[in-house]
């Protein structure tokens, strides 16, 4: 059983444009990963709060986004793990 | 305008020729990384590296390379302890997000005694080393692993 295929996704109902992607516990760079599947699949505009427990993730996430241009709208530090919301731009 | 224009593809070139865990899980990963920043992958599978796509070994637990001792018995444990994904599920899922090509050498086939029906399907064909080459002149990064 793979970690990767451990990350859940979910839409909360009342926010329909707001995706949680659950990447804690997958290792390098699993979480990356977990982000550019759901980028590719979601329409423009679509947020996402990704989490992390990867330590890699802290600068592959940002290098990620500056490289396929998407917006990195907040990093957030929580215990044991960092919550990364992005917006798909395009 | 030059800045419209779209970026050159970049590429990846590595030469599989290990079997053992500590060897196919940063493989895996580094052809990961490399799926995931956009560039496109091609993989050389090469005798013991082919033998990891044989396909009912393609899925066996990690087996640490020998002459680690301790800590290789050490890493065995850790790695299903912690339930360390599947090297091959790792490159499956990097396929399916971007450009992964992966290879058998031909030699390697002709030594080992394998047909194509013995390989893992992810394997897309049986190459020479020249065509391989061919393929990979222009990549931006090499890997001999």
């Amino acid at each position: 059983m793979s970690e990767t295929e451990n990350a859940t996704a979910s839409v909360p109902p009342d926010e329909a444009r707001r995706m949680v992607v659950d990447a804690r516990g997958s290792w390098c760079p699993g979480p990356l990963m977990e982000l550019v599947r759901v980028i590719q699949e979601e329409p423009v505009g679509t947020e996402f709060e990704l989490l992390s427990s990867d330590e890699g993730s802290r600068r592959d996430v940002p290098l990620w986004l500056e490289k396929a241009k998407h917006q990195l709208i907040e990093v957030r530090a929580e215990s044991g793990f960092d919550r990364y919301v992005i917006r798909k731009t395009h | 305008m030059a800045e419209d224009a779209a970026p050159p593809i970049e590429q990846m070139a590595v030469v599989l020729t290990e079997n053992s865990a500590d060897k196919l899980l940063p493989f895996a990963t580094l052809v990961s990384g490399a799926i995931a920043m956009g560039l496109r992958v091609d993989v050389f599978a090469s005798y013991w590296g082919l033998e990891a796509f044989r396909a009912p070994s393609a899925s066996a637990p990690p087996t640490v390379s020998p002459g680690h001792g301790e800590a290789g018995a050490r890493l065995e444990t850790r790695l299903r302890e912690k339930n360390a994904p599947n090297w091959k599920t790792i490159l499956e899922m990097a396929r399916s997000l971007g450009e992964l090509h992966i290879y058998a050498c031909s030699q390697s086939m002709d030594i080992l005694g394998l047909s194509p029906s013995d390989l893992d399907p992810i394997v897309e064909g049986v190459t020479g080393v020249a065509t391989f080459v061919d393929r990979t002149r222009a990549a931006n990064v090499t890997y001999f692993i």
